[in-house]
C-alpha cells in the first residue's frame, strides 16, 4: 500500500484558474520522488494538498490508506513540508527556539522537546548555532534550519518545495547532502524542483506537471528525454549518464 | 536587516539573560510606570542609572544600539521642540528664540527623557530575552485574566515581533530596488509613498499567507508544551531594585 495517495485532485483558484486538474499519484514508503514542471504548472499547489494545507474541489488524499482530513494535525506531523521561502517558516528568535516550535505544538513534554531539538539540529549539522538568530544564517543554513524544524516532529514523509532556489553552490551542496542522508536513512522524500541536474541522480521516480496536469510519471531515465516538451530543461545530452545528474562529488 | 539589533535577542550568558521571564516582565512594568511618573531630575537620574547599569550588566553592544536608537532620538528632539514652542509660559533668559517657554522646555525634556528611557529599558529586556521565553511569561501572566485567550495573545505578540523584522527586510529591499530605478528623481512625495506603500502592503499580505501556511504545516496549536520557569535569588534582587526605583519616584 502506498504511504501517500492523491486521487483525482482538482483545485480551482477563487479567480477561476484551474491549478490542478484530475491529478492522481501514489508514493511508496521510502521512495524519493521528484516533481518537476515549469513555473505555474501546479507543483506547489499539489504538495500543499498532501498535508491538507489546501483542500481540493474534487478528489482527495490518503495517508496510509486513511483520508488526511480525518486527522489533519497528525497528518501534518507525519508529512513535513519545507517551504520554498525558508524565511516564512521561521517563527523563533533563536535557532533552537524555532526548531522547538513544532514539538511544542504537539504538546510533548519539555524533556521530549529538548531531545527532539538536539536530535534535529545534530541531523542537519546546526548544533553549534542553537543560540543564533535565524535571520543571520546563510541561505543554506536557513534551509537546513527549516528541515530541522520539520525533522524535530519525526515525520514519515518529507516534502521539499524548491529547496535549491536562491542558494549558491555551497548552499545547494549542503542541502543536497542532507537530502541524500535522509534518503539513505529510508525517509520518504518528495522534492519539487525544475533544476533536475542538481539532484535527479538520487531519485527513484520523476513526475512531470504541465498546466495543472500530471503528464509524466516513471523512472528518471525513461522520462528525462521528454521533459523539454513541458518547459523543463533537459540536463542530459544523448548518451549522458543519469549518475552525473547531481551536484555532489 | 541583520545589522539592526534593536528589539532583537542577542545571545549571552549574563545575569539578565538567565533571569526569569516573568520577573523580567514585572521589572519592565515597574520601570515603565516609574518613567511615566518621573518628574524631578533626580528621578530621571535614578532611572538612567538603572538603565545604563542594566545595559552594562547585559553586555549588549551599546554602539550598535546607539545607532539603532537614532530614530527615537529624532522623535525625542521633535517632541522637545514642539513642547518648547507650543506650551505657553515664561521666556527663557538669554535664549535666542523668544517663543520658547521655560515650562515648555521642561515639559519637552520630560517627555523626551521618558521616551528615551523606555527605549533603553525595552532594548535591555528584548535583547536579553528570547521571544519564546517572553511569550511564555506573557501567557503565564495573562492566564488568570478571565475572557483573555492567553495563548493566542502571547502567540500574536510573538508573531508580531517576527513579522516586523520580515516587513523591515522587505522595506529595505524595496527602497534599494526603487532607488536603483531612480525613484529619487520623482519629486512628488505622494507618488513616492504610493510606489512604496502599495507593493509593500501587497507583499506583506502574501507573506502573511505564507506564514499562516507555515504555522499550519507545523501543527500550530494553542495547547502547547507548558513552559518551565526557574527563579533564583538574583532575579528577585533585580526585581527589588526596580521596585525600589518606583518607590523612590513615587515618594521623593
Amino acid at each position: 500500500m502506498p504511504v501517500l495517495e492523491a486521487r483525482n485532485l482538482t483545485y480551482v483558484f477563487p479567480d477561476g484558474t484551474v491549478a490542478l486538474s484530475d491529478v492522481s499519484l501514489k508514493i511508496g514508503d521510502g521512495e524519493f520522488v521528484i516533481l518537476a514542471g515549469a513555473n505555474g504548472s501546479g507543483k506547489t499547489v499539489f504538495v500543499r494538498h498532501l498535508n491538507g494545507l489546501l483542500l481540493p474541489a474534487q478528489g482527495g488524499v490518503t495517508f496510509d490508506g486513511v483520508p488526511i482530513t480525518r486527522n489533519l494535525a497528525e497528518v501534518r506531523r507525519q508529512i513535513g513540508l519545507i517551504f520554498q521561502d525558508a524565511d516564512s517558516q521561521i517563527v523563533g528568535q533563536t535557532v533552537a527556539e524555532d526548531v522547538a516550535f513544532g514539538p511544542e505544538n504537539l504538546h510533548w513534554s519539555r524533556d521530549e522537546v529538548e531531545r527532539a531539538v538536539e536530535r534535529a539540529l545534530a541531523a542537519v549539522d546546526l548544533s553549534g548555532l542553537s543560540d543564533q538568530n535565524p535571520h543571520t544564517l546563510s541561505g543554506g543554513q536557513k534551509r537546513r534550519l527549516a528541515v530541522a524544524g520539520v525533522l524535530a516532529m519525526n515525520p514519515r514523509v518529507l516534502v521539499f518545495d524548491e529547496p535549491f532556489t536562491g542558494l549558491d553552490y555551497r548552499g545547494v551542496v549542503q542541502v543536497l547532502e542532507q537530502l541524500v542522508r535522509l534518503r539513505e536513512a529510508g525517509q520518504t522524500v518528495v522534492l519539487v524542483t525544475h533544476e533536475l541536474e542538481k539532484v535527479l541522480a538520487h531519485a527513484d521516480r520523476l513526475v512531470v506537471f504541465d498546466r495543472g496536469k500530471l503528464v509524466e510519471d516513471g523512472e528518471p531515465a525513461d522520462v528525462i528525454g521528454r521533459v523539454e516538451t513541458y518547459g523543463v530543461r533537459r540536463p542530459l545530452k544523448n548518451g549522458g549518464e543519469m549518475g552525473s545528474l547531481t551536484w555532489l562529488r | 536587516m541583520a545589522q539592526v539589533i534593536f528589539l532583537r535577542y542577542i545571545p549571552g550568558d549574563t545575569l539578565l539573560h538567565r533571569m526569569d521571564g516573568r520577573l523580567k516582565l514585572l521589572c519592565l512594568l515597574l520601570l515603565s510606570v516609574a518613567a511615566g511618573l518621573a518628574s524631578e531630575w533626580q528621578h530621571y537620574l535614578a532611572l538612567l542609572g538603572v538603565a545604563v547599569s542594566a545595559l552594562a550588566a547585559a553586555k549588549l553592544p551599546v554602539w550598535a544600539l546607539l545607532r539603532d536608537w537614532r530614530f527615537f532620538a529624532v522623535m525625542a528632539a521633535l517632541i522637545l521642540v514642539a513642547n518648547a514652542f507650543f506650551i505657553p509660559g515664561d521666556p527663557v533668559p538669554f535664549f535666542p528664540f523668544a517663543a520658547v517657554s521655560r515650562q515648555g522646555l521642561v515639559a519637552g525634556l520630560r517627555f523626551a527623557g521618558r521616551l528615551l528611557l523606555a527605549v533603553m529599558i525595552c532594548s535591555v529586556v528584548m535583547g536579553t530575552t528570547p521571544l519564546a521565553r517572553l511569550r511564555d511569561a506573557l501567557e503565564w501572566c495573562l492566564r488568570p485574566v478571565p475572557l483573555v485567550p492567553a495563548a493566542r495573545v502571547a502567540m500574536m505578540m510573538n508573531l508580531t515581533f517576527v513579522f516586523v523584522s520580515v516587513i523591515m527586510d522587505n522595506y529595505v529591499e524595496m527602497v534599494c530596488a526603487q532607488k536603483s530605478r531612480c525613484v529619487e528623481s520623482c519629486k512628488n512625495p505622494l507618488k513616492r509613498i504610493k510606489y512604496l506603500v502599495l507593493p509593500l502592503l501587497t507583499q506583506t499580505m502574501m507573506r502573511t499567507d505564507e506564514i499562516v501556511y507555515a504555522l499550519e504545516a507545523r501543527c500550530y496549536s494553542e495547547v502547547r508544551t507548558p513552559a518551565s520557569f526557574g527563579t533564583c535569588r538574583a532575579d528577585w534582587l533585580v526585581a527589588g531594585v526596580c521596585l525600589g526605583v518606583l518607590a523612590f519616584v513615587i515618594l521623593w
